[in-house]
């Protein structure tokens, strides 16, 4: 499969997100940029220009209308999808790291990193109370002491928001009062990334710790694990195939031999029954940072270090393919 | 006035009766011993038994009449005197007036009677008389034993089981150790080429690393405190020695000792740097006084029949010692020795002497213990010599790197010595190319050809070499623009592994050197190590935390070069193979097998193929049984998720977006552009 080539950034990508439908596909860097592009042929929509810092979440409504970006400049913005007018601007003390619309699309959460002698907090804005957003006052902020959320995603129905820590645990925050509702541990270094399956049943994490690992939404109960040698920054479910796609890498910084084999930074498949790989797709010249599945699981995308997002398109072979069972 | 006594004064009338009283009162009981007071005083006070360690009896003395006992007792002093001043002496005498023939002399301290009784004994005066020196208080201790023989008690038998039971593995699998988490855990393996099967998995098993024994019986770990060493089917613990900071080890081939180097705890009293062991009692054998530690095994190689060690200080001077103790009581000393080598086959030392003004360079073949120099051969204009065996001791290589005169560069020659033939001829094979570049060199084991890694990057040779009996070393077979820096041979011979290591990141070549034909050329980046098993079936190329930070793994090969398995073990350090001691079969046993081989390959091809249907078997059956245990958590969470589509509808204002098609009315029809094709065409004049 040609992978279609979207070259709208000039740092590397922290995040990218399909909206509901998967016709537009979000894709944020570190250069203060967020695109939109049609997924169907890799056409840029538009820009929502206003972040001076790098940007590192990105999130849209179920009924595409509305899109959140948290960025490193210490706000979270919040942009009308079509015209790309920014809407509000909610200033925090420190970096927005994740962000996020519940399923209704009304209430919205992010958090913010430990930074400067600020804690790392989880705030709770509701859209329907305009006043919130004018004073800048989240109804619900809960302190993180411990160890910094570094991923979230919202539950199933919007009554809690699912979180990964640096230490590698994973937390469930209730939306109405802020208390952890159940706690896991399960991977022992930082979580780079959570991901919903499209029915928000499942969530899977990717971890430093060269793992991922699928987890039930609502239990956190551990279901599968899928084993690398490389710490992995993210990870998806196919909405269609008992399939998920892992993306990583090393960190930049720790590159430091340039390899002979040039483009081989590769995005693994796992079958998610068997925790066995079968496939991989290369093309990246970095670590892939972020990957995600379209909604209807016939196409991929994967955003790298080399500042490119890749849409791939699978073959047919892809879907007959079968392990031996 | 007269001195009166100083009670029967009357009290003076100006005495102050309020001063107060000095003596102690009545019911005091004195507490402080003399010890604590006065301690230092009496520890110089004079005891019985001081002076009889510093005194010494030598026997073997002549008997002199009193006129030749003033030159007698000048001899004696001339001797002893050199050991410490000597402060007492005494001559029995017997009734004829002439001396008993055994004197006694004492010393100012014990360590300068203990050094006399070490250096005079067996002191040869002349003919008759050879002196015998002992400590006095040993004749007492000697006086006292115990008529009555006590029977040592008997020890409790400790039984370790089958200290060679990995070797019964019906199977036939090798074992290898490994270390991982960046030591924090070790394991050992027995290698199946279908996945490793743990034998035996212990945290912290070792502090640093791990040694085999050459003949795999034991397993050494490392400790701060010292090493210990582990064997038998459940690897219980046999042995441990106790040397604080223990840096390096080394086996004796026979497995009898085990000599242990710490660079902590020295001193010229007590050398205790290097330490000998004897594996089977647990017992010190001896310490050695180390001089400098960079070269190790400084016990460079023992032998299975005698007793011998060397030992190596960096100084311009060897020592050699035998069983324990020194051969001869004397060293064998050559001075200004760049390096050498024991033979691993026979009782045979190589080393080489630098030049020195007007006398060439030299290398010498000494035979030992006759110390008889069997070969001796001059170079010249040398800059460096390195010498390799076979390993075998069928040959020895020295590679020498030499200036001729009237030339700037350096030429290297390998000198090929033939240990078998009458009066080990030598043949001189020339080396073309740049010697400054880090060539490798290694002997086919068990055979007669050796390879050569010459010349610079990204031009470096690889040359195969022969050495017939017909007293030529023909070339056999040359591959230029290799990646390699080392060379690995099977340990049966013939087939070898060209790799590049490190920097080279990970080429390696399989090559069969029967008829020098490259059998697989593959890859394994950044590959740190490479080691062969010791049947030669497999080879394995790790990546080593300790040189690279990712990717940590060890990959197991077939000889010719088919990866078998990828083995990812986070933060691994090092895989040993476990060794195998030598084979009991006679020759003609083997070679019986060898006739009859065809018929074995039979029986194990078709136990082959039945473990590969049976792993599939086992594979497939587990992939079923993981995809029912998945399917019914599916349908419990889609059975909630069913559950919960009311509460959905409500958040979304009741629309149903629960599959991307719940809301056709929804749908609008866009057309979009796809770019498809560009075609410039030019307009025309």
């Amino acid at each position: 499969m040609k992978p279609i080539l979207l070259q709208g950034h000039e740092r590397s990508i922290t995040q990218i997100k399909y909206n509901r439908e998967g016709d537009l596909l979000f894709t944020v860097a570190k250069d203060t940029v967020a695109n939109v592009w049609y997924s169907v042929n890799g056409e840029r929509l538009g820009t929502y220009n206003g972040h001076t810092g790098a940007v590192w979440c990105v999130d849209c409504d179920w009924d595409t209308k509305n899109v959140l970006t948290g960025s490193a400049d210490n706000s979270c913005r919040l942009w009308d999808c079509e015209t790309g007018k920014q809407l509000a601007m909610l200033n925090t003390s420190s970096a927005v790291r994740t962000c996020g619309f519940d399923f209704s699309g009304n209430i919205i959460m992010f958090s913010t990193d430990k930074q400067m002698g600020y804690q790392c907090y989880l705030n709770y804005f509701d859209l329907r109370d305009p006043q919130q957003i004018e004073d800048n006052q989240p109804y619900l902020t809960v302190p993180c002491a411990e160890s910094k959320i570094t991923s979230a995603v919202w539950g199933p129905l919007g009554e809690f928001v699912i979180a990964g820590h640096e230490n590698g645990e994973i937390n469930q925050f209730s939306a109405k009062s802020g208390e952890i509702l159940k706690k896991v541990k399960e991977h022992s270094k930082q979580i780079n990334d959570i991901q919903t399956s499209v029915d928000l049943t499942m969530v899977i994490t990717a971890s430093k710790d060269c793992s991922s690992k699928l987890f039930d939404s609502t239990t956190l109960d551990h279901i599968k694990t899928f084993k690398t040698e490389r710490p992995v920054n993210s990870a998806a479910i196919s909405p269609i195939m008992d399939h998920v796609v892992m993306g990583g890498g090393q960190e930049a910084m720790e590159v430091t031999t340039t390899s002979t084999r040039i483009g081989k930074f590769e995005a693994r498949f796992f079958h998610a029954a068997y925790e066995e790989e079968f496939g991989r797709v290369k093309g990246h010249f970095g670590p892939i940072n972020c990957v995600a599945f379209h909604p209807d699981g016939k196409s991929y995308s994967s955003g790298g270090e080399d500042g490119y997002t890749r849409i791939h398109y699978f073959d047919p072979q892809y879907f007959d393919f079968e392990l031996e069972a | 006035m007269n001195m009166h006594d100083t009670e029967d004064m009357p009290p003076d009338v100006d005495y102050d009766e309020d001063e107060p009283s000095f003596s102690d009162p009545e019911d005091f009981v004195d507490d402080i011993d003399d010890e604590e007071l006065l301690g230092d005083l009496l520890r110089e006070k004079p005891q019985e038994a001081d002076g009889i360690d510093s005194v010494i009896v030598v026997d073997n003395v002549p008997q002199v009449g009193p006129e030749r006992l003033e030159k007698l007792k000048n001899v004696i002093h001339k001797i002893f005197s050199k050991f410490g001043k000597i402060t007492n002496e005494f001559y029995p005498e017997g009734p004829d007036g002439s001396t008993k023939g055994y004197i006694f002399l004492e010393y100012g301290a014990p360590t300068q009677a203990l050094d006399a009784v070490k250096n005079a004994d067996g002191y040869k005066l002349d003919k008759q008389h050879t002196f015998r020196v002992n400590v006095f208080t040993d004749f007492d201790k000697y006086m006292n034993i115990c008529d009555e023989w006590e029977t040592p008690e008997k020890q409790p038998f400790k039984d370790f089981g089958n200290m060679r039971h990995w070797m019964e593995d019906p199977d036939c699998r090798d074992q290898y150790s490994v270390i991982y988490e960046s030591g924090e855990r070790t394991a050992i393996f027995n290698n199946d080429p279908k996945d490793p099967i743990v034998a035996e998995e212990r945290a912290r098993w070792t502090e640093t690393y791990v040694r085999w024994s050459p003949k795999g019986t034991y397993l050494a770990t490392f400790h701060q405190r010292g090493i210990a060493l582990w064997g038998g089917e459940k690897f219980k613990q046999i042995q441990r020695f106790s040397h604080q900071g223990v840096s390096l080890i080394d086996f004796s081939p026979c497995e009898r000792y085990v000599v242990t180097f710490s660079p902590l705890m020295d001193t010229k009293e007590d050398p205790q740097a290097i330490i000998i062991w004897d594996i089977l009692t647990g017992q010190k054998k001896r310490g050695f006084h180390c001089e400098s530690s960079a070269h190790w095994p400084i016990f460079k190689l023992w032998f299975s029949f005698y007793n011998y060690f060397r030992r190596y200080p960096l100084s311009k001077t060897h020592s050699l010692l035998q069983s324990m103790g020194l051969l001869d009581k004397k060293s064998l000393k050559i001075s200004g020795i760049k390096d050498f080598s024991w033979s691993p086959g026979d009782n045979i030392i190589a080393f080489w002497v630098p030049e020195d003004k007007d006398i060439p360079a030299r290398v010498t073949l000494m035979q030992l213990p006759s110390r008889q120099e069997i070969r001796v051969r001059n170079l010249f204009n040398v800059v460096d010599c390195k010498l390799h065996w076979q390993r075998q001791g069928d040959y020895l290589c020295v590679k020498v790197d030499r200036t001729p005169k009237g030339t700037q560069g350096v030429v290297t020659n390998f000198e090929i010595f033939r240990m078998r033939e009458k009066q080990v001829p030598v043949d001189v094979v020339e080396m073309k190319g740049d010697p400054e570049s880090k060539n490798a060199f290694a002997w086919e084991p068990n055979g007669s050809k050796f390879a050569v890694l010459h010349g610079e990057s990204p031009r470096i040779n690889a040359s195969f070499y022969h050495v017939k009996n017909n007293g030529k070393i023909e070339l056999i077979k040359m591959f230029d623009k290799q990646q390699a820096n080392s060379i690995f041979w099977s340990p049966q011979g013939q087939f070898m592994v060209l790799a590049g290591l490190r920097s080279m990141n990970g080429a390696l070549a399989f090559v069969d050197t029967s008829d020098c034909t490259m059998m697989n050329i593959a890859e394994h980046y950044m590959a740190s190590d490479v080691e062969w098993d010791p049947t030669g079936r497999y080879v394995v190329t790790s990546v080593s935390w300790w040189s690279h930070k990712v990717d940590n793994a060890y990959w197991l090969w077939t000889f010719q070069g088919r990866l078998l398995q990828k083995n990812n073990k986070d933060r691994f350090c090092q895989l040993l193979w476990r060794p195998r001691p030598p084979t009991l079969l006679p020759l003609d046993a083997i070679k019986a097998i060898k006739k009859d081989l065809k018929k074995y390959s039979k029986i194990f091809e078709q136990k082959d193929r039945l473990s590969q249907s049976k792993a599939s078997k086992e594979l497939v059956d587990k992939r079923r049984s993981m995809m029912e245990d998945y399917r019914r958590y599916r349908e419990a969470a889609l059975l909630q998720h069913q559950e919960q589509k009311a509460a959905r509808l409500e958040l979304r204002g009741g629309v149903d977006t629960d599959e991307l098609d719940s809301n056709i009315d929804d749908w609008e029809e866009e057309t979009i552009e796809f770019f498809i094709n560009e075609e410039i065409i030019p307009l025309g004049e």
